[in-house]
C-alpha cells in the first residue's frame, strides 16, 4: 500500500469510532451522517479522482468489516461516490473547492448517492418504494452529511482565494 | 493494435478503475455468507469492537447508567411474565395446558450492552459486548425492558452483532394477543408493518402484538408492539396494519439475550431465509 493512503486511513481510525459510537446519538429518526464519507470526499479533492476511488474502496471495506453489516455494501457505494467527486477535483480548484461553501454542496450530492446507494445495495426489501429511498435514504442523510463539512470551509486554510 | 488498446486504456483507465472495483465490491457482497467473509468479519469486529466500547465507557460516564442494570434485568423478567399472564387471562386455561404453551419468561436472560451502532434506515445493527464466551450462539433472541429488540446475527469471542427490528431484512411471525391473528413483520424503512391482514379479521388500534407460536426463531409471547394504525388496500380486502414497538430501537442501550436454542435443523432453515 502507497505510504499517500497511510494518513487517511489514520484518520479514519477515530472517524470510524465516532461513526460507531457517537453519531448514532445525533441521528434523527435513524437518518444520521457518514463522517467517514465526508473523509473520503476531502482526500478526493485533494489528490484526484483515481485517488479517491480506491480510497473509497479500501475505507469502505475497512467500515463495512468493523460495522457488522454487509461486507462490500460501503465498499461499493463509497467507491461510485468517491468517483463522483472527483469530478469535481482539479489541480488548480483544491483551495475553491475546499475552502468555500462549494464544498457543502459536493457533499450534498456525492453524500445523497453514497446514501442511496448504500440503502439500494443493503436492502434486500423489495416493498421500499424508490421515491423513499431517494428521500429518506439518499437526500435527508446527503444533507445532513453535508453539514459535517463546515468545519472543513471554515477551518482550511484561504490561501489564494 | 496493441498501442491502440494501450493508449484506450489510459485514456479511461478511471472508468476501467471504477468498473473493476465496483465489480469487486458486488462479488464481496455476495459473499457475504462464505466462511472466510464471515472469519474475517469476526477478526475485524472482535478487534476494532475493542475500541468502540472503551470510547463507548467513556461516552457513558455522561449517562450513568450501570447501576440501573439489576433493575432493568428484574423489569425485563417482569415483563416477560406479565405478558405471559396476560395471555393466560385471555385464554382458557384448560385449552392452553393441552397445547402445552412455551414459557418464555423461563429462559435464563444474559444482560449486554450496546457499544456501536450501524444506523441507516433500513440496515439497524448493534454490536454488543457479549459474546460467544458468554455463550451467546446465532439465532438468539434479543429483548429490553420494554419488548422484543432483534435477533444475534453474528457472534465473535465477545461481542456479537445484532440485527435490530429497525432492519429491513429481518422477518417475524407475530401474533395479535387479543385474536390470535397471525402475520409476518417487517420493516418498510419507515415503520413496522404486518401486510396482508384480511379486513374481516378482528383487528384494533392498540392490541398488543407478541412473538408467534409458529416463530422457531423466537420463543413465543414476547411482546414486539402495538397496533398504531390499520390501512386497508384499494379492493379494501387487505389491511396493512403498523407496529409501534414497545422497545425504543433507536435509543436502546442495556439489552438482554434470551439464552435459548433453537431447533437447530429448522433455525438453519430461517436464518437461511433471512439472510
Amino acid at each position: 500500500m502507497k505510504i499517500q493512503y497511510i494518513k487517511p486511513i489514520l484518520f479514519f481510525i477515530p472517524l470510524a469510532v465516532i461513526q460507531l459510537v457517537i453519531v448514532p446519538l445525533i441521528s434523527i429518526s435513524n437518518i444520521a451522517p457518514n463522517l467517514v464519507f465526508v473523509l473520503i470526499a476531502y482526500f478526493t479533492l485533494r489528490r484526484g479522482q483515481i485517488y479517491g476511488t480506491i480510497l473509497g474502496f479500501i475505507l469502505g471495506f475497512l467500515l463495512d468489516i468493523i460495522s457488522g453489516g454487509l461486507i462490500g455494501a460501503y465498499m461499493f457505494s463509497f467507491t461510485i461516490s468517491a468517483f463522483i467527486v472527483g469530478y469535481f477535483y482539479g489541480e488548480n480548484k483544491i483551495d475553491i473547492n475546499l475552502s468555500t461553501y462549494f464544498l457543502l454542496f459536493i457533499l450534498f450530492i456525492c453524500g445523497s448517492i453514497n446514501s442511496f446507494l448504500f440503502a439500494v445495495v443493503s436492502s434486500s426489501n423489495s416493498n421500499l418504494s424508490l421515491f423513499f429511498m431517494m428521500l429518506e435514504e439518499g437526500i435527508l442523510p446527503g444533507f445532513y452529511t453535508a453539514l459535517f463539512g463546515l468545519p472543513i470551509v471554515i477551518f482550511h486554510p484561504k490561501e489564494g482565494i | 493494435m496493441r498501442k491502440f488498446l494501450r493508449r484506450f486504456v489510459s485514456d479511461y483507465k478511471e472508468y476501467f478503475l471504477l468498473i473493476i472495483l465496483s465489480i469487486i465490491s458486488l462479488s464481496i457482497l455476495a459473499q457475504n455468507e462464505k466462511p472466510a467473509a464471515k472469519h474475517l468479519k469476526s477478526i475485524a469486529l472482535g478487534n476494532f469492537a475493542l475500541l468502540n466500547e472503551i470510547t463507548n465507557s467513556f461516552v457513558s460516564i455522561f449517562k450513568s447508567d450501570e447501576s440501573r442494570d439489576d433493575l432493568r434485568n428484574e423489569n425485563a423478567h417482569l415483563m416477560l411474565e406479565l405478558n405471559r399472564l396476560q395471555k393466560y387471562r385471555a385464554e382458557n386455561e384448560e385449552l392452553r395446558s393441552m397445547i402445552a404453551f412455551k414459557d418464555t419468561s423461563m429462559y435464563p436472560l444474559i444482560p449486554a450492552k450496546i457499544i456501536s451502532k450501524l444506523i441507516t434506515k433500513t440496515q439497524g445493527n448493534y454490536i454488543v459486548n457479549k459474546g460467544f464466551n458468554y455463550e451467546i450462539r446465532k439465532g438468539m433472541p434479543v429483548i429490553n425492558d420494554k419488548g422484543l429488540i432483534g435477533l444475534i446475527m453474528d457472534v465473535t469471542e465477545n461481542y456479537s452483532v445484532v440485527q435490530n427490528l429497525y432492519n429491513s431484512n429481518l422477518s417475524i411471525a407475530v401474533t395479535i394477543q387479543r385474536t390470535n391473528v397471525d402475520g409476518i413483520l417487517n420493516y418498510d424503512g419507515n415503520n413496522l408493518i404486518i401486510k396482508d391482514i384480511p379486513t374481516t379479521y378482528d383487528v384494533q388500534i392498540g392490541d398488543v402484538i407478541e412473538t408467534s407460536d409458529f416463530s422457531s426463531l423466537f420463543p413465543p409471547s414476547i411482546p414486539v408492539g402495538k397496533v398504531l394504525k390499520k390501512e386497508s388496500n384499494v379492493l379494501g380486502l387487505l389491511h396493512t396494519v403498523t407496529v409501534m414497538p414497545f422497545a425504543d430501537i433507536s435509543a436502546a442501550n442495556n439489552l438482554f439475550i434470551i439464552k435459548i436454542i433453537p431447533s437447530k435443523q429448522i433455525n438453519q432453515l430461517e436464518m437461511n431465509l433471512i439472510k
